[in-house]
């Protein structure tokens, strides 16, 4: 990595660090600040509520001209994340093609966090959830509960 | 059909004036006309009872013979079916290695055991049997208890030689040939022909060849399979070259609307491209001065075309140079890349054509080695028209195929609603999605997550614009599938104002997404081409070299 991304990575983590978004807490460790750990509460007025979600933000080599990518160690029933030990993410900025380099690991937090009040169903990766929360709502609010009390307390 | 079973046998007269100079190797014979002499061949009912010994690709041969039998009471019940003057050991010359091939009738198992015996001492290459008096047709296959010796069936293992059984009649005929065939040219029957052509101390005898599965001979239906083979081969061969040359006409094609500027490969997603430094160099490379500074007094700066061969110092220090820099360039205060502030009058800034700058330490590398496109606006930095490698028939494919996707995609959307209804209040509340949540949309909210970086873009003409813009990656289908470049400020006016635009209130918005989901299909479903070809399977690049057109 570029001592350029590496100071990129340090400008924006001293940003995030001066001014944490409300619900979340940033672990970083200088000896590898290419992943970050971000512990997110569930937002209050979320299905999540309550939940305790734990998160790896991992930096490629070619950041920022490369997104970030996002992965949720802890299991989260959720039509945006990868239903799998991966618990990966890919959507809106994320994608490599509609990154940009001005774009911030901030935005993608509140973009996470904002997804988890609101799922973008029309942009999935896990079709059967989303289904789920298309047609069946109440259903799909049980099982994102169970998942919070069972992996997420 | 067991392997090496004999599918004929061919017996024929021979004659020969010494039979010393007959050899396994050497046959010194003459094959007498079939009009003059005794000629039998068997085509059909022969039953293989062994294949012991049937050497691959060799049929068994020899002259044909009745093998001796040793006790009197099988000799005096051998009369009964052989006459006393057929070829026998005796008639053949002795110490000298002869092809036979016994024959003899299978009356009892006792003396065809005397039999076997015999023929074991001989140098008996095959034996035909048959059995006296059994029905026509087929003989009874070697499990028949016609064939039982009471020895369990080690006959078979214990013999040299291959048995194969015929029809009673034909052994008959044999045995009566034998007869006749066992002397000299003078003891033939019809023999006027004969002794005028040989001497009449010349030898006479049968000679039998059997012709088993693994012969010489090809059969018929290798033959045809070589044929099919073949024809499949210049079939292949054939389809191969006329997709090669398919293919080059395509490359052809395709580097032709590259140099026409018709085709960018890399905004395509066909290729990744660098700029190769003469070309950086080209690129504009000024001193940033504040945006609020009237452009036209602006400091230290020299037009594109003027610095290919100057190096960076004396072109920073040519002030009176005309001036390149637009407003749009100077409105940018923040280097995207980095995030640090450009400080006026002091920090050196790179423009790219598409007007957007950054810190050369920043630019530069990303350039050479990672990109041609601008990192904000996704514009190729290069010249339209440069053709910077060699096309390839992956990066044809590619091309059409991506093409192709775009091209569906568009006429799907295009089919299936052109642009979602506006309602007559614009500002009516979003869809009922969205404000049942209480919350904007997601594409706003990361506009609003946004404004804290503004002041990447502070220029006034761009700040109204700013969550729409953002959205463009994510909301709008003609950006995803036209990378058309944010350039040119006025451009930027109709995002608002675009009726695609999801912020507009509609009552479409599913179908709206849609459309947008199969507008993206075309970006997203092709993988970058780099990492697409080595996860291919080996099979498919093999194929693809034969056959340059497969995907
Ligand atoms: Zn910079
Ligand atoms: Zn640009």
């Amino acid at each position: 990595m570029s001592t350029g991304a590496k100071k990129r990575i340090m400008k924006e983590y001293a940003e995030c660090a001066a001014d944490t978004p409300a619900g979340m807490k940033i672990i970083f460790d200088e000896q590898n600040m290419t992943k970050w750990e971000v512990l997110l509460d569930g937002p209050d007025q979320s299905i999540y509520a309550g939940g305790h979600f734990k998160l790896e933000i991992t930096f490629p080599n070619e950041y920022p001209f490369k997104p970030p990518v996002v992965s949720f160690k802890t299991k989260i029933y959720h039509p945006n994340v990868s239903n799998d030990d991966k618990g990966s993410m890919c959507l809106g900025l994320l994608r490599p093609d509609e990154w940009k380099p001005p774009n911030k690991v901030v935005s993608v937090l509140r973009l996470i966090q904002t997804l988890l009040i609101e799922p973008d169903i029309d942009d999935s990766i896990e079709p059967s959830i989303a289904n789920e929360y298309k047609e069946n709502r109440k259903e799909f609010d049980k099982n994102a509960k169970d998942w919070v009390k069972r992996y997420a307390k | 059909m067991p392997s090496h079973s004999a599918q004929s046998i061919e017996i024929y007269t021979i004659e020969f004036p010494d039979p010393y100079k007959i050899s396994y190797h050497n046959d010194k014979f003459i094959t007498l006309p079939a009009n003059a002499s005794f000629q039998l061949p068997i085509t059909e009912n022969i039953q293989t009872l062994s294949n012991k010994d049937v050497q691959k690709g060799s049929d068994p041969y020899g002259i044909l013979y009745v093998p001796d039998l040793t006790s009197d009471g099988c000799k005096k019940e051998e009369e009964q079916y052989v006459a006393n003057n057929v070829t026998r050991r005796a008639n053949l010359p002795e110490h000298i290695e002869y092809a036979l091939v016994a024959v003899a009738p299978w009356y009892s198992a006792e003396c065809m055991n005397e039999y076997f015996e015999a023929a074991r001492d001989a140098p008996v290459k095959a034996f035909l049997v048959y059995q006296p008096g059994a029905a026509a047709g087929m003989p009874p296959p070697v499990s028949d208890s016609s064939w039982l010796m009471g020895d369990g069936g080690t006959w078979k293992a214990q013999n040299t030689f291959p048995t194969y059984a015929i029809v009673p009649p034909t052994g008959a005929l044999i045995m009566k040939g034998l007869s006749e065939y066992s002397g000299n040219i003078t003891d033939l029957p019809y023999n006027e022909t004969l002794v005028d052509m040989f001497a009449d101390t010349d030898y006479v005898r049968l000679w039998a060849t059997i012709g088993t599965e693994s012969g010489s001979q090809l059969p018929s239906l290798w033959v045809f399979l070589v044929i099919v083979l073949g024809l499949l081969i210049l079939a292949i061969v054939g389809t191969s070259s006329f997709m090669h040359l398919m293919q080059r006409r395509r490359r052809n094609d395709l580097q032709r609307r590259v140099i026409n500027g018709e085709v960018d490969l890399e905004a395509l997603g066909v290729k990744r491209l660098t700029v190769p430094q003469e070309y950086l160099d080209k690129l504009p490379l000024y001193v940033y001065t504040s945006s609020m500074e009237d452009p036209e007094k602006a400091l230290p700066t020299e037009p594109p075309q003027a610095h290919s061969n100057t190096p960076t110092g004396r072109r920073l220090s040519a002030p009176d140079l005309p001036q390149p820099v637009s407003s749009t360039a100077l409105s940018q205060p923040t280097c995207a890349i980095c995030l640090d502030d450009f400080v006026a009058n002091e920090s050196r800034v790179r423009e790219l054509p598409c007007r957007h700058i950054f810190h050369p330490d920043c630019i530069d590398t990303f350039l050479l080695s990672n990109s041609s496109l601008c990192p904000m606006c996704k514009t190729s930095v290069l010249p339209s028209g440069y053709c910077p490698t060699k096309i390839t028939n992956n990066m044809v494919r590619r091309e059409r195929m991506i093409t192709r996707m775009n091209r569906n995609a568009a006429d799907r959307a295009h089919t299936a609603h052109p642009a979602p209804p506006q309602t007559a209040d614009s500002q009516a509340p979003l869809s009922p999605r969205r404000t049942s949540s209480g919350f904007g949309s997601i594409g706003s909210r990361i506009g609003g997550a946004f404004n804290g970086s503004r002041r990447v873009f502070s220029a006034p003409d761009r700040t109204s614009n700013r969550p729409s813009e953002i959205e463009m990656g994510s909301n709008q289908p003609a950006a995803a599938l036209s990378p058309v470049p944010e350039t040119t400020p006025p451009n930027q006016q109709t995002t608002t104002t675009d009726p695609t635009n999801p912020t507009a209130a509609h009552p479409h918005r599913r179908e709206w997404a849609r459309q947008r989901a199969l507008a993206l299909l075309g970006t997203h479903h092709v993988a970058p081409a780099d990492e697409e070809e080595s996860c291919e399977p080996r099979w498919k690049r093999g194929l693809r070299k034969i056959f340059p057109g497969f995907r």
